[in-house]
């Protein structure tokens, strides 16, 4: 079989080979917490001149946010208030949860097991039930359950991550709740890794002082989301497919009642009234924020950020974007694609050209970015130009994954991180034996939504929980936390939303606040094309979109 | 130790372990392993007639295939329905040359399977290759006194082609308990059928089928029945126990591999059963525990 | 992607596009003007959503795997399947017993497994799924939860199965079980369960809650790392 790898590749490798044997002896150095700061202020992308501009409306106006982000911020409706007829209404329930990945599947657990009846909670998303960033979770949630570790030793290790920028009382809902959702999930019938008498098998994560991930192979996100789905479908729960929603819909004293979706396929819209709703609509990984590729699924385009804020939610921290420093290099088809965290938690070392170990492998994910970004960028460009290049022109930094199972024994690799290890061996690449290439890729959204520790936005009405919210990580998350921070989040706002719905009177529906927030665009200037939430990126080719006209 | 290649099937890996326990446990004794093959699926379980269903022979001949793949010539089985229908597809395939071909073609990057391997009941091993004057030789705890009443049923001696015995007067499971010191009593209903699995459709035909076996046996004065098959064993206990007023002169059974390894002083690997068989064989002097 | 990449030729449900090689089929199929909006998901071999099937040209052999795993190749003949129609059966994990088999009352059709092995040759993730349904036949709940672990439920082996076994659902099934009932429990999980509720670290935590940021810096310089 030809080799998967073109001759200079082939020959850096060479010297990874050469440099094992030692780089096995010596514990790798981390650095210290101005190390840190000097690696992010100079190579981190958050900190690059001209990526981010000051919000010119709303709630969280004069804070930066990267141009990609502000641009679907400060953008009019896609649906035109007047065209929507609220009086005419398809769906009427007491808990609407708006995104049906991770969140939103716990949400409408936790909501029904607060009394909520299967039928007055519905489920709406943009793709099927599951599609989601929480499917494809690979490497594992913290929680700290074990006897030399504690939920107050997480908390530190939580805030560490973040610079200190978290929110203390949701850090605290988040580490304290972690047991119990490990908990939950066993009883639901995750399958944990295991050793034979029920211990958890945990691993160290980026930046954390325990080993607390615990993992499902490394399909840990398949697996959970997997089973929390299962149980929705096994409790009567209904999930509309294939409808986002595009416009939340306030009454008249400025409570969330619902929202407004729009059938992807047929293309009309729907109307939902629901006496509490819950957010859950995930990331923004699709954004591709200074062009990074991402790690994120297709429907990751920020529409909740979008949506609550203009309901009047204010946001926070999303100043701050988390580039995974792992994401595939190599080939060109899986570029941007996850190669979890366990790989380096499992022993694998990030090297450069000449095999040389140039950062601690298991550094807070921004600070691990920076490093490759530094090792990678050329001496003009204040960098070490030490990258591995490919034909194609990328450049990328070794994971040196032949090292899990000369310390795990043979085997482990394909056994434990089988994803993985398929997606390369699609390529004939068997990452066993042969190193892989990768760069940073566009991986998770730091900040979000404004909540308080029930899960509840600044506006009566509308929760949010997982990945659309923020101030849980700060400004940088640490692997395991956020599979945690949507079952934690995901049930508070569950519950909360299931507690104001048996209190709530709705008034009468508007989209008033819509019309308002384009007025107050209109105002500061914005240009009357651009339009949001995005709900779908914009992967077609330059001469389909250059030719497409709409005729019947 | 001499090693044969050994298909457990279904019924043995699920409801009746305790077939195989005590066959390993006695074939050990008798210098014999039986070696689990790697990978296996279902044999069909029932032996379809249709000559043109050649998709039925798909899993036969891919377990057959494997075998053959292994490096073996022959393949022990347990349960006499496994026996018969990979015997028998095995012989369909290989009788016509089309036939064999077109499920290897189907069977596509799986090994081919180009015929001649052995399916072996463990009671011909035991008869033909081991031979009883061995067993006689290996007997520790004589079945003496224990009289026995052997069932046949029908997948173990029919059709009469791939039987293991003439199906109408066999006689393999008398000369194996004679060898073990029991006292074999044949029943005229011991080559009847035991309602097979009409017992999940219609399991009142199973329970009439079961009573009336039993009530052959115990007519002849058996102790106790013997099978070689997971499903008329379950009918035979389960369904004859059922049957109203059964306990009264209800005959317990035992598979074969049982009695075979009690008399080895193996474990006979006896589980809880709906109608206990420790009673008459403590009778006897063959006492026997039930691991919880 | 290097500019002179070379083209090939993909025909996406019967008509034919030219896009650069090396493509994922997915991309492939974004490149020749589709908006995907069914067969989409995940993008990264987890979510199933992408189920696709195509032949080569001059081979009679029908290929099953996922559009965004896949690379396209030159005269591929493409078609999604957007969605598998099928029933998951009506059952509550806490309502069966530990010790519970269901999976023959609830999906019967196991029975009609011919072991045929058409399934396995569907499979993306290259699972062994004859197997699994074949273990689920004989009650081996944990080969089935085992054997089908990696599953992302595209429903490919549902669709080629001559039996109409919907695969994935089984295995969801015994993997539930598996993990509920079958698995031996966390011990320390659930002691700490109880500490929580107990509200053993909340004092800590409070203390932590109230800190400055100077103090929590101090703190975080000086914890220890366990090796
Ligand atoms: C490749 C990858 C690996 C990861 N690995 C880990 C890990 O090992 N450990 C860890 O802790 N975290 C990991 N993460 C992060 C973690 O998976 C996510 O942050 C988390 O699952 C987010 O959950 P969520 O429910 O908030 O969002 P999601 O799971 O993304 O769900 C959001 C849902 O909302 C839907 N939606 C979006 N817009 C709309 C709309 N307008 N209307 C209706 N529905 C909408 C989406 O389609 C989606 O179904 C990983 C993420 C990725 C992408
Ligand atoms: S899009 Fe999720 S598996 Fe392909």
């Amino acid at each position: 079989m030809a080799d998967a790898y073109p001759r200079s590749m082939r020959e850096s490798i060479g010297r990874v080979e050469a440099t094992r044997p030692e780089r096995m002896e010596v514990e790798p150095q981390r650095l210290s917490l101005e190390e840190r700061r000097e690696v992010l202020d100079s190579f981190h992308p958050d900190y690059k001149e001209g990526g981010k501009r000051k919000l010119l409306v709303g709630p969280s106006r004069g804070e930066f946010v990267p141009h990609e982000m502000a641009d679907l911020l400060e953008a009019y409706p896609l649906i035109d208030p007047d065209q929507v007829d609220l009086g005419q209404v398809d769906h009427e329930v007491d808990v609407l949860i708006i995104g049906g990945g991770g969140a939103g599947t716990v949400a409408a657990l936790s909501a029904h097991e607060a009394g909520i009846p299967a039928d007055r909670i519905l489920i709406t998303t943009k793709l099927r039930h599951g599609d989601s960033n929480s499917m494809m979770a690979q490497g594992g949630i913290q929680a700290a359950d074990k006897e030399h570790d504690s939920p107050p030793i997480h908390y530190l290790d939580v805030l560490g991550g973040g610079h200190f920028g978290n929110d203390p009382q949701l850090v605290r809902a988040l580490v304290n709740d972690a047991p119990e959702v490990i908990r939950w999930h066993e009883k639901l019938g995750v399958m944990y890794d295991k050793d034979t008498d029920g211990r958890m098998l945990t691993i160290h994560g980026g930046g954390t002082s325990r080993k607390r991930m615990h993992s499902a192979k490394d399909y840990t996100g398949l697996e959970i989301m997997r089973v929390v789905r299962d149980e929705a479908l096994s409790r009567g729960i209904r999930c509309l497919e294939f409808c986002p929603t595009v416009e939340l819909i306030r009454d008249d004293q400025g409570q969330v009642c619902g929202a407004v979706l729009w059938n992807l396929e047929t293309e009309e819209y729907t109307v939902v009234r629901a006496k509490a709703t819950v957010l859950a609509t995930g990331g923004w990984g699709r954004l591709h924020i200074q062009g990074f590729p991402t790690s994120n699924h297709y429907g990751a385009t920020a529409d909740g950020l979008v949506l609550a804020y203009r309901a009047g939610a204010g946001l926070r921290d999303l100043d701050s974007v988390q580039y995974h420093p792992t994401g595939a290099a190599f080939p060109e088809q899986i570029v941007g694609l996850l190669i979890t965290e366990k790989v380096r938690g499992m022993g694998a070392q990030p090297l450069n050209v000449d095999g040389a170990l140039f950062v601690h492998p298991l550094e807070p994910r921004d600070v691990e970015s920076g490093a490759f970004i530094r090792e990678c960028s050329s001496p003009e460009q204040g960098g070490r130009g030490n990258g591995v290049v490919t034909p194609t022109g990328m450049v990328g930094i070794w994971l040196d994954t032949p090292m899990v199972d000369i310390i795990h024994g043979p085997g482990t690799f394909k056994r434990e991180l089988s994803a993985i290890w398929r997606m390369y061996a699609r390529f004939d690449i068997d990452p066993a034996t042969d190193p892989v290439l990768t760069y940073p890729t566009l991986h998770y959204q730091n900040g979000g939504v404004v909540i308080d520790a029930t899960g509840a936005t600044a506006v009566p009405g509308l929760f949010a929980g997982g990945e659309v919210s923020g101030g849980i990580h700060g400004k940088n998350r640490l692997m395991g936390n956020s599979l945690l921070d949507f079952n934690v989040f995901g049930r508070r706002a569950g519950i909360a939303a299931a507690e104001w719905a048996r209190q709530a009177k709705p008034g009468r529906p508007t989209l008033e606040h819509a019309a308002n927030y384009a007025q107050e665009l209109q105002g500061a200037g914005v240009d009357r094309e651009r339009k949001a939430p995005s709900v779908l990126p914009e992967y077609r080719g330059e001469r389909t979109l250059a030719r497409m006209v709409d005729l019947i | 130790m001499n090693s044969i290649l050994y298909y457990p099937g279904c019924g043995v890996a699920d409801q009746a372990r305790s077939m195989e326990t005590a066959a390993r446990g006695a074939l050990g004794a008798l210098g014999w392993e039986m070696e689990e093959m790697e990978r296996w699926n279902c044999c069909g379980t029932v032996y379809s007639l249709a000559t043109d269903d050649l998709m039925r022979h798909v899993g036969p001949a891919r377990i057959l295939a494997r075998v053959q793949d292994a490096g073996h010539e022959h393949l022990l089985t347990l349960c006499s329905m496994c026996y018969s229908t990979l015997k028998r597809s095995e012989r369909f395939l290989t009788e016509e040359r089309d036939r064999l071909d077109r499920v290897n073609a189907f069977l596509d990057d799986e090994p081919d399977y180009t015929g001649g391997v052995r399916v072996v009941h463990l009671l011909e091993l035991v008869r033909d290759e081991i031979g009883y004057e061995a067993v006689e030789e290996a007997v520790q705890r004589p079945l003496s006194g224990l009289k026995v009443s052997p069932y046949y049923g029908c997948t173990l001696t029919r059709p009469r082609a791939v039987g293991v015995d003439d199906p109408e007067r066999p006689r393999v499971l008398e000369d194996l308990l004679l060898a073990l010191g029991a006292e074999p009593v044949s029943s005229p209903q011991g080559v009847e059928c035991c309602g097979a699995y009409l017992t999940a459709s219609a399991p009142e035909v199973a329970r009439r089928r079961a009573g009336a076996i039993a009530r052959a046996a115990a007519r002849g004065g058996a102790d106790l029945m013997v099978t070689s098959c997971p499903l008329c064993q379950y009918n035979l206990d389960t369904r004859q126990g059922e049957a109203p007023g059964a306990s009264a002169h209800a005959v317990p059974s035992l598979y074969f591999t049982q009695l075979l390894a009690l008399a080895l002083g193996a474990d006979p690997a006896v589980d809880e059963q709906v109608i206990d068989p420790r009673p008459v064989l403590a009778a006897r002097g063959l006492a026997v525990e039930v691991k919880a | 992607m290097s500019a002179e990449q070379d083209m090939i030729r993909i025909y996406i449900m019967g008509k034919a596009y030219e896009v650069p090689g090396g493509l994922t089929i997915m991309k492939a199929m974004e490149y020749a003007g589709y908006r995907l909006v069914r067969g989409v998901g995940c993008r990264g071999g987890f979510c199933g959503a992408c189920a696709t099937v195509f032949r080569r040209a001059g081979d009679y052999k029908l290929y099953a795997d996922l559009a965004c795993q896949a690379t396209a190749e030159d005269e591929m003949y493409i078609a999604q399947i957007p969605s598998v129609p099928a029933e998951r059966a009506s059952w509550v994990l806490t309502e069966l017993a530990p010790e519970d088999n269901p999976i023959l009352a609830l999906y019967p059709e196991v029975a009609r497994c011919v072991a045929c092995n058409t399934c396995t040759r569907a499979c993306p993730q290259e699972l062994e799924v004859m197997d699994y349904i074949q273990a689920a036949l004989r009650g081996d709940i944990p080969q089935v939860a085992e054997l089908s672990f990696d599953c992302v439920q595209c429903g490919l082996c549902a669709m080629r199965c001559p039996a109409e076994i919907v695969h994935y659902h089984v295995g969801q099934l015994a993997r539930r079980i598996y993990g509920a009932y079958r698995a031996p429990e966390a011990g320390h999980l659930a002691a700490r369960v109880q500490e929580t509720a107990r509200g053993d670290f909340d004092q800590e935590l409070d203390k932590l809650e109230q800190m400055s940021k100077d103090e929590l810096v101090e703190l975080y310089r000086k914890r220890d790392v366990e090796s």
